[in-house]
């Protein structure tokens, strides 16, 4: 991220410029801004994975009399929806064969919470559910017909969760927002390789004692350039033709090697 | 060096791609098989999603066949009547084994039904095939004389009506047989996204006594059509070939292959056949222990809809 310092500025600037404008604003007390890095994130050839930088202002009204406690701040990156099944292995005659399984529907294809302090100190639970900040306190509905029983419905949303987190793809990071002054901030999200394409939403939040003071929300789209866009479209587009160029690539590839390598 | 698939949508490591390419392009170029049953699990193993992994391992077969199938042309090693009515039988099997493959996958059996044959299959070709190389290397050691062409021992196939005569491969057999191989090779192949070369061979070696100089030749023709046929299929039908990755792991393969026609060409038949019987009880073992162990995780997720699936 060579180019950082100077859009800090630029971020900056927008920042200040939002609470200038905000200034008369609605009469709550408290005003959350963020900005991302970038709005777009390429996928090309060499995408080995990156991170965006997601800066923020927390706005004070000069009128309102500064409250004692500290504020507490959750960055949370959600990925498009996804429906996942989770499958557990059971022996059948000898053989280990997935038996029961477990559909969740519309859940986040990542999930990365950033927060100045660990979840659990951030609210109560009814809090954390309702808006989904944490790993535990995620929404993962499942289908209608499931066969597992109630009893072992946790045992298969924990390993969902977990296996989830072995790809990188969920995270729940506390302390990991970093105060750059009193009131501004900043945090890291590092998007791995194994990214899916398409929108994805970035929220911030400001909390005080376990009360939701403000709330932001920004998109940020993850999408396939250069190459990568042309091969992936005219795979989805023009199905027959890419398979027929795969067949003519390899016939060619088949030939020249043959060629190549004639002795006679 | 890290290079982004476009479609299986991970970065992987080059080298090592081409590596795994030119490994199997080898092994493949040696024994005349298409070399899929090794690649697609050395492909799941390394973390492309399975569904990139069978399909784009066609693409790649359909180009190292390509190579051999002109090696063995000029060495006029091919019996081209033989091949084709081979292949009317491949693409009806594999109509009925993308119709078997959709419904399987429904039903979230797939893995499994991949994972009992691959062990059924290659445990029972590598074992009759160890066997049987074995014993005709004992018989050259002994001095007994080998006949590889037993005239007047016919089987029951030969009693078979419909007969066709195939000059190139000296034998004048019944249609019925060649086509219903053909169509359970097809079959098995589009079920197991393999070409099924090291069931294709001994079959023709045992069951239709097509001589063995004809024999590799004829059966990389067949693979090579049924590969390209199931290239554009699964291209179609669900958009997993990575084309980027099939070009990595053809240039390897193909490159591979060149070193192990030639080398195949230094090692007598049996030789060759009992070192394909233990790769093929190897990696039918490999299969097996996975079935019987118990498993690291009992876990497994799946992307069954939405972004990404």
């Amino acid at each position: 991220m060579r180019p950082l310092p100077h859009r800090l500025r630029t971020l900056a600037a927008t920042v200040v410029t939002s609470l200038a404008l905000l200034g008369g604003g609605p009469s709550r007390a408290e005003e959350l801004v963020t900005a991302l890095s970038a709005d777009v994130v390429s996928i090309q050839s060499n995408f080995t994975g990156t991170e965006i930088v997601v800066f923020g202002q927390i706005g004070v009204d000069v009128k309102t009399v500064p409250r004692p406690g500290r504020y507490d701040l959750i960055v949370k990156v959600e990925g498009p929806a996804q429906q996942i099944t989770t499958r557990r292995k059971g022996r059948f005659l000898g053989v280990w064969v997935n038996r029961d399984y477990e559909t969740f529907v519309e859940v986040p294809s990542f999930y990365s919470l950033a927060s100045t302090a660990r979840v659990g100190e951030l609210g109560d639970r009814e809090l954390l559910d309702a808006h989904g900040l944490g790993l535990n306190h995620l929404n993962l509905a499942i289908s209608g017909h499931s066969d597992v029983p109630l009893s072992e419905r946790d045992d298969f949303r924990q390993a969902f969760l977990r296996l989830r987190a072995d790809q990188g793809l969920y995270s729940e990071r506390p302390e990991s927002i970093e105060f750059l002054t009193n009131t501004m901030f900043r945090t890291t999200i590092p998007l791995p390789a194994n990214i899916p394409i398409g929108k994805y939403s970035v929220q911030g939040y400001l909390i005080q004692d376990g009360v939701m003071l403000a709330r932001t929300e920004q998109e940020l789209a993850v999408a396939k350039s250069g190459f990568e866009q042309v091969t992936f479209n005219l795979a989805q587009n023009h199905p027959a033709v890419y398979g027929l160029l795969a067949v003519i690539l390899a016939g060619i590839t088949g030939w020249l090697a043959g060629l190549i390598f004639r002795k006679d | 060096m890290q290079l982004y698939l476009p479609i299986a949508e991970i970065p992987v490591n080059i080298f090592m791609i081409f590596g795994m390419g030119g490994a199997v392009g080898f092994l493949s170029g040696l024994f005349g098989i298409g070399g899929g049953f090794l690649l697609t699990p050395l492909l799941i193993f390394s973390g492309i999603p399975p569904a990139v992994a069978v399909a784009t391992v066609t693409t790649q077969v359909t180009a190292s066949s390509t190579s051999a199938v002109l090696t063995y042309w000029r060495r006029k090693a091919i019996d081209f009547k033989l091949g084709t009515m081979l292949l009317v039988g491949g693409v009806m099997g594999s109509i009925i084994g993308v119709f078997l493959f959709e419904v399987l996958q429904k039903l979230g059996q797939l893995d499994l039904v991949i994972s009992l044959s691959y062990v059924t299959f290659l445990g029972t070709i590598g074992s009759l095939m160890l066997v049987e190389s074995v014993r005709a290397m004992r018989r050259r050691r002994s001095g007994q004389v080998v006949r590889v062409k037993r005239p007047g021992q016919h089987n029951w196939i030969h009693g078979l009506p419909f007969k066709m005569r195939f000059r190139q491969s000296r034998l004048y057999v019944s249609v019925i047989p060649v086509i219903t191989l053909g169509a359970t090779i097809g079959f098995l192949g589009t079920i197991l996204g393999i070409g099924g070369g090291f069931m294709m061979v001994p079959a023709l070696i045992y069951l239709l006594r097509v001589p063995t100089n004809v024999v590799i030749g004829t059966s990389l023709l067949q693979i090579l059509f049924t590969m390209a046929t199931a290239t554009v299929l699964h291209a179609m039908q669900t958009q997993t070939v990575d084309i980027v990755l099939a070009l990595a792991l053809m240039i390897g393969g193909v490159i591979g292959a060149q070193f192990g026609a030639r080398m195949g060409q230094n090692l007598r038949g049996e030789q060759l056949r009992l070192l394909l019987a233990l790769l093929v009880l190897l990696v039918g073992l490999r299969f097996a222990v996975d079935l019987l162990l118990t498993p690291e995780d009992l876990y497994s997720i799946a992307i069954m809809g939405g972004a990404g699936a």
